[in-house]
């Protein structure tokens, strides 16, 4: 597979930009059918003026936004297919952090050793599988694929939008992060493991990522002469710990998140993404919010009951109340389905979180949180064509998914046939 | 005598009782304020533990640190004070040994000198909250008895959000254990125990060695000498740095850097410790963890001299055989009798009244150990065995001002613990603990305030009049008690849990 050998060459870096700036020409649908216009009822753009935009009209050419503004001023040019849907909310594409089902399931964990640095979640993608298919279906467009938690470190992850036919159409990132599991899981390794142990182990492997990484900086700053040998287990950390990726932690409850950041964050001063983040993690808020660079990304478990207060609490609510902004809403499919996203963020809202930045919790917020907000995550001019047609408030459960759109093409419609 | 000086104080101080519930209740650990620069408890009896008691006597804290401690102590126009007329101040109690703080109790492999307790420390855990309610202001937090070498223990506050936070000291001893661990038998756990310093021993040669032979490049001499000579002369070399881990830890054993706790389960399992702690010279740096049944071994824990920690059940019961008859046997007192110190721990059970240290020190006064000694069994022992007597222990002039303000002699079943300072900070106020809010005397805010006052004033004087609190807890204390009928229970019994 010459994917993997380019890879495996450490040639990751130009097929990222590859894949980040040039539209790959056999994934470009003919001329007529890359210039769509959106007649909808309401634009949810989740830009940085917050607008919401009634009867507007939204341009797309090729596989970019090029015009947004309200119908009655925003003349559509000529070539333009217009998809006259005026009672929908036309609404970013939701990003999920926390995603197993865009690869084979069976290649969750790969538990040889409780730190497995090297394997990378790109060498299990399956691209239109059946849950891909429902999960747009259900307005989701963009996933970060990880490898489970039954160890510490399980591998890389892989940024991938939810349509194409081919491993190369799928990524937008690669690596897209570094899955860690800080504990909750990884316990069952072999005879079983401590968390003293562990975070130890965790800490060693970590220890030996940055030594390689910075005995290769200071050869290619001309610090040293004598050239180090290439690792390829290692070779995938440079990028993480240059912060061009995120580590996305499978964390939760006040210790084990408290350790991520104490250990992740502000040890190894990595660009980190807690998943999960459930039980009483929220008390650790505090501390997540001295590195204002983490992201904490709640979910699927949306409401716990304290014993310590008696009383029942909201995830999401008590990150909120506790100042943390950066919030976002993850389903670990398929612990919970991919299509069910939404859903997720409608319960952080009925545990009292709020509904507007529950949206933006599933679509801006992890779209920054894994670094690709430059292309996705907001209605903007100059960003992807990945957005999603609701028939109302997609936090709403009465609501429905009629059309969901991924780099410019039409990937998803009801009208066509309804998935569920 | 009310000045308003003194209400301002009371008011400050509630406020910072309240941030420091928060702390611990609700949100486990709201960042600590820092303690008020100067502090004064006046008027007290003082238990100082390393002296005599003074009656009627004043505490001066300045910037978390005992600064005077006596009678005609003046109080300077800027510290804050405290009134603490008829109450007893005692040294906050040391919980010696407990992995209640941890995920798990030891890791699954035996030999682990390597990992940190500070990596599983959890502030969230109700067992920190429960050991500041109970008085205990200092806890050892170290792996238990079920491996042959286990990790790095730490003292830390039972306050703060993070480990480091709650830090007193890091790499404070290693546990290692005689007695089998899980699944092994004793003459696989002494192996294992052996084999661990005579790697050490053949670690520490090959290390030598190669520093020696750096040390030759760097002054760019040629090597003369065959190995067994090199390591002989590059054993001064050896740094701590170029150590990995495991064999730094081991290291630190030896080097008076680490102390070791070395359980002894039973009584065949002393005579090991004392030869292991001898040959690896480390004796004079060890304390025995001991059960009950290693009391028989009095004779040889007498020889080592050794400070020991009491099992959290005190008492060994023997029964005859034939007769089933049962004689029971109380530990500390047969170690006091051979002239031993001990630390006592509190029982985890949080149904029990073992689970305050200071009833644990009143059992051992009714089996006739000495007032004196029992309670520096909770308070100043385990402080000198975790190396830290010259902070902890006691109420001392130059000591971290830890300080639990009782309401009565702390061997006295009524006492309650109603104030508890850690490094001068207001840390606990039982009138404010809201798990206990059933136990307390209801506040009668419309009986002493009938007209209509701002809050401030209204929580003023719910706690400015002691004599009126007295009162309505006197009248709670005619009451038949409640639940489970402890009467000793501050911490409400089955409503802490």
């Amino acid at each position: 597979m010459s994917f993997r050998t380019t890879l495996t060459r450490g040639c990751v870096a130009s097929l990222v930009a590859l894949m980040l700036t040039a539209p790959l020409a056999a994934t470009e649908p003919s001329a007529e059918g890359t210039k769509l216009a959106f007649l909808v009822g309401k634009v949810v753009t989740m830009d940085d003026q917050d607008r919401v935009i009634n009867n507007a009209v939204v341009l797309v050419e090729g596989h970019q936004i090029v015009g947004i503004g309200k119908a009655k001023s925003t003349p559509i040019p000529d070539g333009y297919r217009v998809v006259e849907r005026k009672n929908l909310w036309l609404v970013p594409g939701m990003v999920d952090c926390h995603d197993h089902i865009a690869g084979g399931l069976g290649d969750l964990n790969d538990m040889v050793y409780l730190t497995n640095p090297g394997l990378r979640t790109v060498d299990t993608l399956v691209p239109e599988n059946a849950n891909i298919k429902r999960a747009r279906a259900g307005g989701v467009t963009t996933v970060l694929l990880i490898p489970g938690s039954g160890t510490n470190m399980s591998g890389f992850g892989t940024i991938c939008r939810l349509a194409g036919d081919s491993v190369e159409e799928m990524v937008v990132k690669e690596t897209g992060s570094l899955k860690i599991a800080q504990a909750g899981n990884p316990e069952r390794y072999w005879y079983g493991v401590g968390r003293t142990f562990m975070n130890y182990n965790t800490r060693q492997t970590l220890e030996a990522a940055q030594t390689y990484h910075e005995t290769w900086e200071a050869f290619e700053k001309g610090e040293t002469t004598e050239k180090p040998d290439m690792n390829p287990i290692y070779e995938g950390f440079r990028g993480l710990f240059r912060r061009d990726f995120v580590v996305s932690v499978h964390t939760q409850g006040y210790q084990v998140l408290m350790t991520t950041v104490l250990m992740l964050a502000k040890e190894f001063n990595l660009r980190t993404v807690l998943d999960h983040c459930t039980f009483d993690a929220w008390k650790v808020a505090p501390v997540v919010l001295k590195d204002p660079s983490i992201y904490t990304i709640n979910g699927p478990r949306q409401f716990q009951f304290d014993r310590t207060q008696r009383k029942m609490m909201g995830n999401a609510a008590r990150w909120w109340q506790g100042g943390v902004q950066k919030l976002g809403i993850n389903t670990d499919a398929p612990v919970v389905p991919q299509e069910e996203l939404s859903f997720q963020a409608a319960m952080a809202c009925y545990y009292g979180w709020k509904p507007y930045e529950a949206l933006k919790g599933v679509t801006r917020v992890p779209a920054e949180a894994l670094m690709v907000d430059d292309v996705i995550g907001t209605i903007e001019v100059g960003k992807d064509a990945e957005f999603v047609l609701w028939t109302g408030d997609p936090l709403d459960p009465r609501s429905a998914c009629e059309m969901t759109i991924i780099r410019g093409k039409i990937a998803y419609d009801a009208s066509e046939r309804r998935e569920f | 005598m009310q000045s308003s000086i003194k209400d301002s104080t009371l008011n400050s101080m509630q406020f910072r009782a309240v941030i420091v519930m928060i702390a611990v209740l609700v949100l486990p650990a709201v960042a600590l304020a820092g303690s008020p620069a100067k502090l004064a408890l006046t008027g007290a009896r003082i238990i100082t533990v390393s002296g005599d008691d003074i009656r009627n006597g004043t505490v001066l804290i300045e910037n978390g640190k005992i600064t005077a401690v006596g009678r005609d102590v003046s109080v300077p126009y800027d510290a804050m004070e405290v009134d603490c007329s008829g109450k007893v101040l005692f040294p906050g109690m040391i919980d010696p040994h407990s992995a209640r703080g941890l995920d798990v109790a030891n890791e699954s492999r035996d030999v682990t000198p390597y990992v940190d307790v500070y990596d599983a420390i959890d502030p969230s855990r109700v067992y920190f909250e429960e050991s500041l309610r109970r008085g205990v202001t200092s806890v050892h937090v170290m792996v238990s008895n079920n491996c042959v070498v286990g990790g790095k223990s730490r003292v830390v506050r039972p306050i703060g959000r993070t480990p480091d936070d709650m830090t007193v000291r890091a790499e404070v001893g290693l546990k290692l254990s005689t007695s089998p661990k899980g699944g092994y038998d004793r003459m696989l756990q002494l192996q294992s125990l052996r084999s661990t310093f005579s790697e050490l021993d053949h670690y520490l040669e090959r290390v030598a060695e190669r520093r020696y032979e750096e040390k030759l490049k760097e002054d760019d001499k040629p090597l003369t000498v065959g190995p067994e000579e090199a390591r002989k002369r590059g054993k001064e070399l050896v740094r701590d740095e170029d150590l990995d881990d495991t064999h730094r830890a081991l290291d630190g054993l030896r080097k008076g850097r680490l102390s070791a706790w070395i359980h002894a389960g039973s009584a065949m399992d002393v005579r090991p410790a004392v030869d292991i702690a001898t040959k690896q010279g480390f004796l004079d740096d060890s304390v025995f963890v001991i059960g009950v049944d290693t009391v028989r071994a009095i004779g040889e824990l007498k020889a080592a001299k050794r400070p020991i920690v009491v099992p959290v059940d005190m008492v060994r019961r023997n029964r005859d055989p034939i007769t089933g008859d049962v004689t029971e046997e109380f530990v500390p007192a047969a170690l006091h009798a051979a002239g031993l110190t001990f630390a006592l721990q509190p029982s985890p059970n949080s149904s029990m009244a073992e689970r305050f240290l200071n009833y644990q020190a009143a059992r051992c006064v009714r089996h006739g150990i000495p007032r004196r000694v029992a309670l520096k069994s909770i308070t100043l022992n385990p402080a000198n065995m975790l190396g830290l007597g010259d902070q902890l222990g006691s109420i001392e002039v130059g000591k971290i001002a830890n300080i639990v303000v009782f309401s009565a002699d702390p061997l006295d079943f009524n006492a309650k613990i109603e104030q508890v300072f850690i490094d001068g900070i207001l840390a606990y106020e039982r009138s404010r603990d809201p798990r206990i809010q059933d136990l307390l005397p209801k506040p009668k805010v419309e009986a002493l305030a009938p007209t209509e006052e701002s809050t401030e004033e209204g929580a003023k004087s719910e706690s400015e009049g002691d004599a009126d609190g007295k009162k309505s807890e006197a009248k709670s204390s005619e009451t038949p008690p409640k639940g489970d009928g402890t009467p000793n229970a501050p911490a409400g019994g089955g409503s802490g849990q």
